[in-house]
């Protein structure tokens, strides 16, 4: 891979800005496939569809009668979904801008929503502490299965081909293999905020609100690596893979993002980092294939495009 | 009409919108009434709403305002013209067609209904004769009246109606008199007449009579209707009212009444102010006086002058009831109506009689004991009393009394009662044997406890009255004292006091009960009394007593707490929260809170792994699966947790099994190998045992070992294949030392297979013998990072006489113990010269199966060249090449074959170098 060369440097350029949430951001992700779209919900109740490039606002979905906390991109780009305070998922159409459908169950503020593979499955995980798989290719308004055994909130959920991961605020991430027909609990002692695997499912990033990001086997569960210096104690933040999956980024509550290597897990230049963004960065992705670019979602009601 | 078929009209061209193409052919059920008819009848409505009908739905009764009676038509007179006097027409010329009027002409409908139901054939309002009943009738009167009056009357009156039945009985040959039946034979009608009448009668016919009545048939007799008289009144069977006991038995009423007044039952005493009621009358009397008024069962239907009203006042009772005059109908006191036939009785229903009790003298004091006394046998009489004092006996309280009196088992013994057979049952009872013998073992070794405990409950207050300055010793029995000092701890906030407590409880434990006691072990506090003194200690032996733990059998339910609370500490005055502390103790206690937690513990010391994972199975719905692309996974969410990763770490267990056996010392290679046998043979046992099997995992589908085994089979080294089934020129080619080897003692290929089984399977493990392999393991590290410089010289290689001085200075330098810095260096030049020949990349591909498993083959091959010497100094065991391991314990096995090792080694080195170039 890259290590000869060095860790891709984390792109710290702002590129543009997008502004138009009034109100904390809560959610901000790219569109699959070239990913050339940004979509960014938050406090203002509206879903926003951004071209990142020239940073104008495309279309904006409003029908959340609550805020905006998650949103999933199916893979072909033609549906994405969302969820928040009103304990509904909605399923949106992106060319028509109209909800497809809604669909209740959760008796809480659903805080994750996450599409499987070819978007025939949603997930979702809520307040209420359970996780709802829902099928999207019947109308059936019951859940699929129902995943209750976390213990407190679901605040992240990752589905990936044949198993489905959750992090809970019991601080627990639960990974449920389908193919293995198992359970994989794993105990990591403060609440998670975020689970984000690697590329070849071997690893995932855990974000807990101890300011501590941890890179976990997944398959023995044993702590690979430990990212900290970032400041974390209340909000929900998300850790992810930089380029390559050489580094880690984080952004914090201050509202700084932070840079780690993967392998030494020490934090990269410039450190501490500058002030990026007014407050606490509530989300932070990374481009899925462009080298260098990031967006960061914040709770100044910013959205911001970074390239190096 | 469906759009198609619409379609499909038009298309013929015919009109839709006309009423012939919508006209409806088929008439489908009833057609439902028309709504108001279905409107309830019944409904109520108010009064002035309702309306008079009559039969056609006219209304016929209007209010005062509308009309009154209607008339005519429509409420009008006459016509709907209205009424019009009529003209006189004149009617002589229809004079003779005119009819006679009848009477119907005159009639409305009501009346005319009237005769319609007149005209019915049978009268259902008349009086059924049936024959005999009429016969009867006429029997009666005949009875009564003479002959001529009868024949008069029966003149006069008009015959007597036949029923139905009678008349068909008539005209089918029956005759008032007879018999209903066939007619019967004279010997049949004889019988019958001997079976209810006097048969000397009828036999005694006139003979010659017989003869010819035998010819005839006879109709039946008539058998009378029994007609079980009412039995209205309330006297016994057989009982002719009227009738007085003589005169029943037989004697005639000629006994002369005695006395005048009513004959007055013997037995109840009659008081001076009460008359002879009815009741009392002597219902037995059989005065001819009496009379029937006498008697209970009196005769009142009868004659109203024959009763004679006895008594003053009651009499009126006995008065005639009232006859109701059919016309009217009797209610009762609540309104219903007395049933038809019935009457209301004036007389209420039998009354109690009630007696009033005796007067109370005035002066009358309730005293049970006067009577108790006059008995002397009564058990009311306290035992112990022999002579009750009457009077001065003081109350004594229930447990006295009841302590007082006898037992139901001395009672039972005074009298000599055997003891009931079903003895008392006791906690024991319901125990098993084994507890029982617990619970035995558990009072033989606390023996002294339980009788101490009963002892120190109390504690003994000491010498009664002990000198006011004097030490004052509370007794405590040393178990108890013993037990207390385990138990919970009372005085633990305050240390001084504890550890007072403390010394006094191990004073007491240790100290002889017998002995007397003069001190403690400990003085009063300075300042403190010896009063003062003397009591804390006997707070601290009632305490002792009182935190003793239970003892025994229950001992074992409870567990004493570990943290003892002292509770708070109270300052005096306004509160100043001292947060540093404070935030000291609940980190204190997180932390502690964090130890009971296994988990938590591991998470703070960073041990992420098996600490924090659990694993468990879990069942994905179907549709889940079906939508992910997944089999639906066997999941045994019964069985242990984590079966089939359980499984899985067995299949992967056993070959880790198999590489340490594997690298078990040289001496025990030998031994080694059958256990390498069994790993390697039996590999798909090991996991199968350690794994889940029952009757559902049997079948080849359930079976989640089963591809495991192909998963994490491993193949065997090259070498095995080779050594079993290569050809001489194939071994030669690819080791070549081992072919010279072959060369050298023929034999040696037959012995793979001869001498031990065990040897082909060895070999492919390339097990380095223990003291190489110890050596190796450091080796192997310098190894590494001097072995990228090592590939550069390769290039370049070198003769193999460099090796060779290199192996003779080497061999010069045993002496250095530290041989990893000597063969380092002489690796360098001496790796090159093996530098690797064409089969350089097989090799390779070996090596890095061989390294993925046990041992880093290059290490081997470093060890191979450098060593000899060396290792030959220090083991008596030539040291075996790695790939020729086999050989290497074919040596140690065989000492014959020990030599040609020995002597084979070097070169075989010197060969596999030449190999890989």
């Amino acid at each position: 891979m890259a290590p000869s060369r060095g860790p891709v440097p984390t792109p710290r350029k702002l590129h543009k800005t997008l502004a138009n949430h009034k109100g904390p951001v809560h959610v901000a992700r790219y569109a699959k496939g070239t990913a050339k779209y940004v979509l960014s919900g938050g406090q203002d109740r509206t879903v926003r569809l951004w071209n990142p490039e020239l940073g104008t606002e495309i279309k904006s979905y409003s029908a959340h009668g609550y805020e905006v906390l998650s949103i999933t991109v199916a893979h072909d780009n033609s549906r994405f979904a969302s969820s928040g305070g009103d304990r509904q998922v909605f399923l949106w159409d992106v060319m028509t801008g109209q909800t497809i459908r809604r669909i209740p169950g959760h008796m809480g503020k659903i805080f994750a929503v996450e599409f499987n593979e070819d978007a025939t499955v949603l997930a979702s995980g809520s307040y209420d502490s359970t996780v709802r798989l829902w099928d999207l290719r019947s109308q059936n308004r019951q859940p699929i299965q129902t995943l209750e055994e976390a213990r407190d909130a679901v605040q992240t959920i990752h589905v990936g081909r044949t198993y489905i991961a959750t992090g809970s605020v019991d601080g627990h991430v639960r990974t449920y293999d389908l193919r293995m027909g198992e359970l994989r609990t794993d105990f990591i002692g403060h609440p998670v905020t975020a689970v984000v695997p690697s590329q070849d499912n071997q690893t995932y990033l855990v974000t807990t609100i101890d300011a501590h990001v941890r890179l976990m086997d997944m398959t023995t569960g044993k702590m690979l690596n430990d990212f900290k210096g970032h400041a974390s104690s209340s909000y929900r933040i998300r850790a992810c893979f930089g380029h390559g999956e050489a580094t880690v980024i984080c952004g914090d509550e201050d509202g700084k993002v932070w840079a780690w290597d993967l392998v030494d897990a020490a934090p990269l230049q410039p450190n501490p980092p500058p002030k990026v963004h007014e407050r606490v960065v509530t989300w932070i992705e990374h481009h899925p294939i462009e080298a260098g670019e990031v967006i960061t979602a914040s709770a100044d009601g910013t959205v911001k495009v970074w390239r190096s | 009409m469906t759009s198609r078929l619409k379609r499909k009209l038009n298309d013929l061209g015919v009109d839709t919108a006309s009423s012939k193409a919508n006209e409806s052919f088929c008439l489908i059920g009833t057609p439902l009434p028309p709504l108001e008819k279905s409107k309830d009848t019944g409904e109520f409505v108010p009064l002035w709403k309702q309306e008079v009908r009559d039969e056609k739905g006219r209304r016929r009764l209007h209010g005062a305002f509308t009309g009154g009676f209607s008339a005519g038509y429509f409420n009008t007179v006459g016509s709907k013209e209205g009424w019009t006097p009529s003209t006189f027409v004149s009617s002589r010329a229809e004079r003779a067609k005119k009819k006679v009027a009848r009477p119907e002409d005159f009639m409305d409908e009501e009346d005319l209904a009237e005769i319609r139901e007149n005209r019915k054939l049978v009268d259902e309002h008349e009086e059924m004769e049936f024959g005999t009943a009429a016969e009867k009738r006429k029997q009666m009167e005949a009875d009564d009246q003479d002959p001529i009056t009868a024949a008069l009357a029966a003149s006069l009156a008009p015959p007597p109606k036949d029923s139905v039945g009678a008349q068909i009985l008539k005209k089918m040959g029956w005759r008032p008199g007879q018999g209903i039946g066939p007619r019967l034979t004279y010997a049949q009608r004889k019988r019958q007449d001997a079976g209810f009448l006097d048969p000397s009668k009828e036999v005694e016919g006139d003979e010659d009579d017989v003869e010819e009545a035998k010819k005839h048939m006879y109709p039946r007799r008539d058998i009378p209707v029994i007609t079980a008289p009412r039995k209205d009144n309330f006297h016994g069977l057989g009982y002719t009212p009227g009738l007085g006991l003589n005169e029943s038995v037989g004697y005639g009423g000629s006994t002369q009444r005695q006395s005048s007044g009513p004959q007055i039952a013997a037995g109840f005493g009659l008081g001076a102010l009460n008359d002879a009621d009815e009741d009392d009358i002597d219902i037995y009397d059989s005065g001819p006086g009496a009379g029937r008024s006498r008697v209970a069962f009196d005769e009142t239907l009868g004659d109203d002058d024959q009763h004679i009203s006895i008594g003053s006042s009651r009499g009126k009772r006995s008065e005639r009831e009232t006859r109701v005059p059919p016309g009217i109908t009797q209610t009762f006191r609540d309104g219903t109506t007395v049933l038809k036939g019935f009457i209301l009785s004036n007389k209420p229903i039998a009354e109690d009689r009630w007696f009033p009790g005796p007067e109370v003298p005035p002066d009358w004091k309730p005293n049970p004991r006067r009577v108790w006394e006059q008995s002397k046998n009564k058990e009311n009489v306290p035992v112990g009393q022999d002579k009750p004092q009457t009077g001065s006996q003081q109350p004594l309280s229930h447990a006295a009394w009841k302590s007082s009196q006898l037992s139901a088992d001395q009672r039972g013994s005074i009298l000599g009662e055997t003891p009931l057979p079903a003895k008392t049952r006791s906690v024991f009872d319901y125990m098993s044997q084994k507890d029982r013998e617990r619970l035995e073992s558990i009072r033989n070794t606390k023996a002294g406890a339980p009788a101490a405990s009963a002892e120190a409950r109390a504690p003994s207050p000491g010498p009664p009255p002990p000198a006011p300055g004097g030490l004052q010793i509370p007794h405590l029995h040393p178990s108890v004292a013993k037990a207390a000092l385990q138990g919970f701890q009372p005085f633990a906030s305050d240390p001084v006091k504890h550890s007072r407590y403390t010394a006094f409880l191990t004073f007491q434990a240790n100290h002889v009960s017998g002995e007397p006691v003069d001190n403690v072990g400990f003085g009063p506090l300075p300042g403190q009394s010896m009063e003062e003194f003397n009591k804390e200690l006997a707070d601290y032996a009632k305490s002792a007593t009182v935190f003793k733990p239970l003892s025994g059998a229950m001992a074992g339910r409870f567990r004493s707490a570990v943290v003892v609370e002292t509770g708070p500490k109270i300052f005096e005055g306004l509160h100043q929260p001292d947060t540093s502390a404070e935030g000291e103790d609940s980190q204190a206690d997180h932390a502690e809170e964090k130890e009971e937690d296994p988990k938590m513990g591991a998470v703070r010391l960073g041990m992420y792994g098996p600490l924090t994972r659990e694993v468990q199975p879990w069942q994905p719905a179907k549709l889940l699966c079906k939508r992910f692309g997944v089999r639906e996974p066997e999941v045994d969410m019964t069985g242990p947790a984590g079966a089939a990763s359980s499984d899985f770490e067995f299949a992967t267990g056993a070959a880790k099994g198999v590489s340490q056996a594997l690298e078990t010392p040289s001496g025990d290679v030998a031994g080694a190998a059958p256990a390498l046998i069994t790993a390697s043979s039996d590999s798909d046992t090991i996991p199968r045992n350690g794994g889940r099997r029952d009757l559902a995992n049997i079948g080849l589908g359930e079976d989640e070992t089963q591809g495991q085994d192909i998963l994490t089979y491993q193949r065997p080294d090259m070498d095995v294949f080779k050594a079993i089934f290569a050809s001489d020129d194939e071994v030669s080619d690819d080791e070549v030392d081992e072919a010279r080897k072959e060369e050298e003692t023929t034999p040696a290929p037959l012995d793979f297979f001869g001498t031990a089984r065990p040897e082909p399977k060895a070999e492919p493990t390339p097990p380095p013998p223990a003291p190489p392999a110890f050596t190796n393991a450091p080796l192997e590290k310098v190894d590494l990072a001097t072995f990228k410089p090592t590939f550069v010289p390769r290039s370049d290689r070198e003769s193999r006489k460099d090796k060779s001085e290199k192996k003779d200075k080497k061999s010069k330098d045993k002496k250095v113990k530290t041989s990893l810095m000597s063969f380092d260096v002489e690796d360098d030049g001496s790796i090159p010269s093996f530098g690797p020949s064409v089969s350089k990349e097989k090799d390779k591909e070996r090596k890095k199966k061989r390294r993925k498993e046990r041992h880093d083959d290059e290490d081997d091959a470093m060890w191979v060249e450098k060593p000899p010497p060396e290792v030959v100094k220090d083991l008596p065991i030539p040291p075996p090449l790695p790939p020729d391991s086999g050989e290497g314990k074919l040596a140690s096995e065989t000492n014959g074959n020990a030599l040609k090792a020995s002597e084979a080694g070097p070169p075989r080195g010197r060969k596999r170098a030449v190999d890989f170039m």
